[in-house]
């Protein structure tokens, strides 16, 4: 027993950081609330009140892609919210007197931000084939899954950016604007068709409607639009480059 | 060669902020097997020692060595284990998985039962952390600087706003790891708790070490020997100019000479009458402390 603890495992320090943070993450009630619950609550409410008619279907499946999106939008943020908690509880500091490199921290908290996506996305695409009845081929669902996966990265970027350079308080209401406003704006709650005409195109380059384009389009059974993508990306570009700043700022105070 | 590197060599460091010099030009060599205790009162320059021998502050001048390496180097390494000052554990885990996650980090940990045994946590295990009190948190942060079983462990006022009971627990423990051969280094503003858990005080102020040494060191440096006496309505004036006194404190009526020749200074005083409830008694720690260290013009009450 003691052989196999004393054992070096330098390798397994970023995955041993990726399971307590996942870990802690699912223990948190609000997040499992509010992250997982409340987009498959809206999503359900949206699509079976008042919606009837030839629309019903398609409403149903591109609401549940937008809800989805919305959801790993809002988990994404919240890993820069819990990032902020961790530095007012010191945990960051603590780590730094530890043999894991700033670059594992960083990468683990990232990484853990990508995998507490994936709840809110798996149960809202539930909610859609189990209760609204969405039918799509097996690749489609995969390719949502994964696509809808890899595009919350700008935002978990983003909520990282305001966890390293906010304090807590701050951190928690600047990333639920943040995921209210770009929600709203990028469509994932009521289609962008619905908008003005000069909305619609301010809302076709903000990031969260980029993110639910790639599933929305994947739901029709197209590859995303080279546009969408470029934009994403763009997005991806810029929140990348406030959260390294904000993590350099930090480091010299954590 | 690496076996007489110290644990902790700090050279003429220096760390200067715009409103203050907190370490100015501390030469601080600390060996491997020591328990050192770094003495001083608020603002005196202890945490930004301790920050600058973690690596967690640079020096503006000087250098920092810990076990002969750079502070980031040793803590990489896993040389080091620190319980920083005000830190909290984080929620949502229970005090095995986060022992456990630090340890691991650590190339050669302690079996986690036995970090958790040393800290006198074996019963509280698998409750959440947040779920503890105050002096089960402080023993959390302290598993935390053991469970990689480091070869010096830093802790910074380890047992500020701790209980008797969780105080004497927490020294118990301290003083478990250090038997093992290892070197501790902790800051602490209490007298007797550098006196009874190190083997060494060094006492700093205004980010300068003042003295080093033994409890028993400081008092001899302290200057002898403390002659009182109630002063039962006489002047106080005359008492300055006694053979062998080297400060005079009047409390009350009752008058503390320190006097370096308490034999003259008692005859002194019975030629004139002034010897009710004479008491003569060696200098204490904290008249050494006192001596050495000059009080802050605001924090005198």
């Amino acid at each position: 027993m003691t052989a196999d603890l004393v054992k070096p495992r330098p390798h397994s320090a970023l995955l041993d950081y990726l399971r307590l943070e996942v870990r802690r993450t699912l223990r948190d009630t609000g997040f499992v609330v509010f992250g997982i619950g409340m987009p498959v609550l809206m999503y359900l409410l949206f699509t079976n009140l008042g919606a009837s008619g030839e629309d019903a279907g398609a409403w149903k499946t591109s609401a549940m892609v937008g809800m989805a999106a919305y959801g790993a939008l809002g988990a994404a943020l919240g890993t820069g919210t819990a990032v902020a908690d961790d530095r007012a509880h010191g945990w960051l500091r603590q780590l730094r007197v530890t043999p894991l490199t700033p670059r594992q921290v960083v990468t683990g908290r990232a990484l853990s931000g990508s995998v507490t996506v994936l709840p809110a996305i798996a149960a809202v695409l539930t909610a859609g084939a189990l209760i609204n009845g969405v039918r799509m081929d097996a690749w489609q669902w995969v390719a949502l899954v994964l696509l809808l996966w890899l595009g919350a990265l700008p935002f978990t970027l983003l909520g990282l950016g305001n966890g390293y350079r906010l304090s807590t308080q701050t951190t928690g209401v600047v990333n639920m604007i943040c995921n209210m406003g770009l929600a709203v704006i990028g469509g994932l709650w009521f289609p962008s068709e619905l908008f003005p005409g000069w909305l619609r195109t301010v809302s076709d380059y903000t990031p969260a409607h980029s993110f639910a384009d790639l599933g929305w389009s994947t739901a029709e059974g197209a590859a995303p639009g080279a546009t969408t993508v470029l934009v994403l990306c763009g997005w991806l570009l810029l929140f990348g480059a406030y959260a390294a700043s904000s993590y350099r700022r930090s480091a010299r105070t954590v | 060669m690496t076996t007489t590197t110290p644990a902790v060599d700090l050279s003429t460091a220096v760390r200067a902020f715009p409103s203050v010099t907190a370490v100015d030009g501390v030469d601080l060599r600390i060996e491997r097997g020591e328990t050192v205790a770094l003495l001083g009162r608020n603002g005196a320059g202890k945490s930004t020692t301790l920050s600058l021998l973690l690596g967690l502050d640079e020096p503006d001048a000087g250098t920092v060595r810990l076990f002969g390496e750079r502070p980031e180097l040793a803590v990489r390494a896993g040389r080091v284990g620190a319980m920083l000052q005000d830190g909290r554990p984080i929620p949502r885990v229970t005090v095995r998985e986060l022992v456990t996650f630090v340890g691991r980090t650590y190339p050669r940990p302690m079996p986690v039962a036995e970090a958790l045994a040393l800290a006198g946590l074996s019963e509280f295990a698998d409750r959440r952390v947040d779920r503890l009190s105050g002096g089960q948190v402080q023993r959390v942060r302290f598993a935390l600087a053991l469970a990689g079983n480091p070869g010096l462990i830093v802790l910074d006022e380890p047992t500020a706003a701790l209980d008797v009971e969780a105080r004497h627990a927490f020294w118990k423990a301290m003083r478990g790891y250090a038997r093992r051969g290892n070197t501790v280094l902790f800051s602490t503003h209490y007298l007797e708790e550098a006196d009874a858990n190190a083997d060494r005080i060094v006492v700093i102020d205004h980010g300068r070490i003042v003295a080093d040494g033994t409890g028993d060191d400081l008092k001899r440096r302290a200057g002898g020997t403390l002659v009182s006496f109630d002063l039962a309505g006489q002047d106080s004036g005359w008492l300055t100019s006694l053979p062998g006194v080297t400060a005079v404190e009047i409390r009350g009526e009752r008058a503390s000479l320190r006097s370096e020749d308490s034999d003259a200074t008692v005859v002194a005083l019975a030629g004139r009458g002034a010897v009710r409830a004479l008491r003569v008694q060696p200098a204490s720690l904290e008249d050494a402390f006192l001596a050495l260290t000059t009080p802050d013009l605001e924090l005198v009450r």
